[in-house]
């Protein structure tokens, strides 16, 4: 009756085996950073409108949101905080996490958008396509090269083309083709 | 009377052959990539947001509502055959979904789906066409106070309510906000958080943010997980039809998730977890074999599943007529309103009747394209189940990333994505919901406005929210909503601890 269509995504063989397992206790760690990061970002926020001169004569000026809306951060910060020492957290039993795969991903796009300028669309989310497909264990980077290309020449040309949007082609392509602009 | 003529003007609008094709469009690419693994209704409609810049608003929206019906339903097939809901409506449906398609019997929990969807989707679309012009005469009657009061109170039941825990909640509520202060001050024009950066003079753009929590962030948490996890999909056998039993099993499940979804849809209660939760409840409490919950009963599925679509109908009503999203969707469609230089609330309906009636005319139309759509095509839609997972998530991104950028054309958008996403993963692994950030960063800014002019109007007396009734009753069921769990937690506390983290890593990211 029930027939199992082939789970694309099997276990594969890995070089990088040993350092996936986070335990409870980064877990911990990782929310105490989280909470300690909102406590830091409403204290910017707090000092940043301190410090940005008042203009206009309305009732309530720009800076009584950003005030409170920084003593909420550092309110629940603090909340996270004792949850990360002394609460419940997620997962406290420990996850297994492949940060090498996430590292992979967010590297992908980085490249993306430091290069989308002077390369252009197409090269660029080449790059991003291949990236991610291998940190979801895709070993044929040919391959995924290729249809990184494909999809990226079909947006390409169909968003620009067809529905009139701007991806753009690249500063070098655009000096390449019209040589005497400059 | 004048609901039924400019409903049947809407239908004008909305049936000639430019926006059918428009409409049917939308239900398509909705269905396409709403069945498409990790994608809930909320990043398919930002995903699909730069397919509809070339078009004018009213095509647009009609495009819009099919692509949110159709987001709609192609998250039921995901769910039911591979385990993984893309959004917190979908959650119940997974359970006896997946277990009828551990038993062959995934053919009847998507039909089942389909047409409670369909039945449900109808009779809340007809609510949604009486109950919107009501909400309109009611929006009439509120000032800035009570404005404020309601965006106050939505923003708290989208806290509230999703989570397990309320200061992970707030957490995400509060970046949200303070995301939403960043730009230019809406009333003196004075920047705000912008760090000299040009760029950030425009804000924060709401679709960056779901898309980067959403779909970046979500694709890196999978990223990090898809070594550990395995992952079955059932193929369809056997017969493809529903039974009579199971008709005879599934019509009354229909009815009463209608009759639960539309109306708790309409109230700021964070959308369809609720109705779809409380359609389990009712059905298991009615069920002639209440063993077989959790087992694969098609009553389970068949409630829950119509609860969700009638509840994705009642979201639209105070999105329309308000202006205030309930839920991540329901932010993203507001934000798209807001690009098209639009504001929902009563001035919509005076100003473009052909836009809204034509999209609720639409949403009439859409369901009858779903449920032929979904039927005899679902073979199809299950095929795109087998996308080789790398290509998949490379796809998802190549698409995030064209989205963010094609908003504003411009590359700052895309380091925001990043940050955002980054931040995403963060807090998926810590089980911090999402929704918040993203309903906190588009109602925020707009509290704030009324909230100040409230305030201009009283002369800077501030009792003006509690000595309004209306304001002061939806302040006080917010500040209900926050303590009342407080105090039952802490009573609670004595008889057992841990109670809050959910060990699952299937949690799906809204």
């Amino acid at each position: 009756m029930v027939g199992a269509v082939a789970a694309p995504t099997g276990p594969q063989k890995t070089v990088w085996e040993d350092e996936a397992m986070t335990t409870g206790r980064s877990m911990r760690a990782g929310e105490a950073v989280l909470g300690g990061g909102l406590i830091a970002l409403g204290g910017l926020i707090a000092v940043e409108t301190m410090l940005t001169p008042s203009v206009g004569r309305a009732v309530v000026g720009p800076a009584l949101f950003p005030y409170l809306i920084s003593g909420g951060l550092v309110l629940v910060g603090l909340s996270l905080l004792r949850e990360a020492f002394a609460g419940a957290v997620a997962h406290a039993e420990g996850l297994e996490l492949d940060l090498w795969a996430v590292a992979l991903v967010a590297a992908g796009l980085a490249v993306q958008f430091l290069l989308l300028d002077t390369l252009g669309w197409i090269p660029s989310t080449t790059i991003l396509f291949a990236a991610v497909s291998r940190a979801f264990g895709g070993r044929r980077l040919l391959v995924n090269l290729a249809i990184g290309l494909a999809l990226a020449a079909f947006t390409f040309v169909a968003f620009n083309y067809g529905l009139g949007l701007n991806l753009p082609e690249g500063s070098i392509v655009e000096r390449l083709t019209s040589p005497d602009a400059e | 009377m004048d609901t039924l003529a400019a409903l049947g003007h809407g239908f004008l609008v909305a049936l000639t052959p430019y926006n059918l094709l428009w409409s049917a469009i939308g239900v398509t690419v909705g269905t396409a990539v709403g069945v498409l693994p990790g994608i809930g209704p909320a990043l398919t409609v930002a995903l699909l947001l730069p397919v509809t810049y070339g078009l004018e608003p009213t095509s647009a929206f009609i495009m819009f509502a099919g692509i949110y019906y159709g987001a709609m339903y192609g998250g039921s097939t995901t769910s039911i055959l591979l385990n993984a809901p893309g959004e917190s409506g979908s959650i119940v449906t997974a359970i006896d979904g997946h277990a009828m398609a551990r038993q062959g019997r995934g053919a009847q929990a998507l039909a089942t789906a389909a047409i409670g969807s369909f039945i449900a989707g109808t009779i809340a679309t007809a609510a949604l066409t009486f109950v919107a012009p009501l909400m309109v005469k009611l929006a009439l009657l509120f000032g800035p106070a009570e404005y404020f009061a309601l965006m106050v109170l939505a923003l708290t039941t989208v806290t509230a309510v999703l989570g397990s825990s309320l200061a992970r909640g707030l957490a995400s509520l509060f970046l949200g906000l303070a995301l939403g202060l960043v730009g230019i001050d809406m009333q003196t024009g004075q920047a705000r958080l912008a760090f000299g950066v040009p760029e950030l003079l425009d804000g924060i753009d709401t679709v960056v943010v779901a898309v980067g929590l959403f779909a970046v962030g979500e694709t890196l948490y999978v990223a990090s997980r898809h070594r550990f996890e395995t992952e079955e999909i059932y193929a369809l056998k056997g017969s493809k039809w529903m039974s009579r039993e199971d008709w005879g099993r599934s019509w009354k499940p229909w009815l009463r998730g209608t009759l639960l979804g539309f109306p708790i849809g309409t109230l700021p209660a964070g959308g369809s977890e609720i109705p779809t939760f409380l359609s389990y409840l009712v059905e298991k409490r009615l069920a002639k074999k209440p063993e077989e919950f959790g087992k694969g009963a098609i009553e389970a599925v068949a409630g829950p599943e119509a609860a969700n679509n009638a509840s994705a109908a009642g979201v639209l009503a105070p999105l329309l007529s308000l202006g205030l999203p309930t839920s991540a969707t329901a932010a993203i469609m507001l934000a798209a309103f807001q690009q098209y230089g639009l504001q929902p609330g009563p001035t919509l309906f005076d100003n473009n009747p052909e836009l809204v009636w034509g999209m609720i005319a639409s949403l009439y139309i859409g369901n009858v394209l779903l449920l032929v759509l979904n039927l005899p095509l679902v073979g199809f839609w299950v095929k795109l189940l087998l996308i080789p997972r790398p290509w998949l998530y490379a796809g998802i991104l190549v698409f995030s990333s064209l989205g963010a950028y094609t908003l504003n054309n411009n590359v700052i958008d895309l380091v925001i994505l990043w940050v955002i996403g980054l931040l995403g993963f963060g807090m998926r692994v810590l089980n911090v919901p999402v929704a918040p950030c993203v309903v906190g960063l588009i109602l925020g800014p707009l509290a704030e406005q009324q909230f100040r002019r409230a305030l201009a109007i009283s002369q800077g007396d501030p009792s003006v929210f509690l000595t309004h009734p209306i304001s002061a009753a939806l302040l006080i069921i917010a500040a209900l909503l926050v303590i009342g769990p407080m105090i039952l937690r802490h009573r609670s506390n004595g008889a057992g601890k841990n109670d809050s983290a959910s060990p699952s890593g299937t949690h799906p990211a809204t």
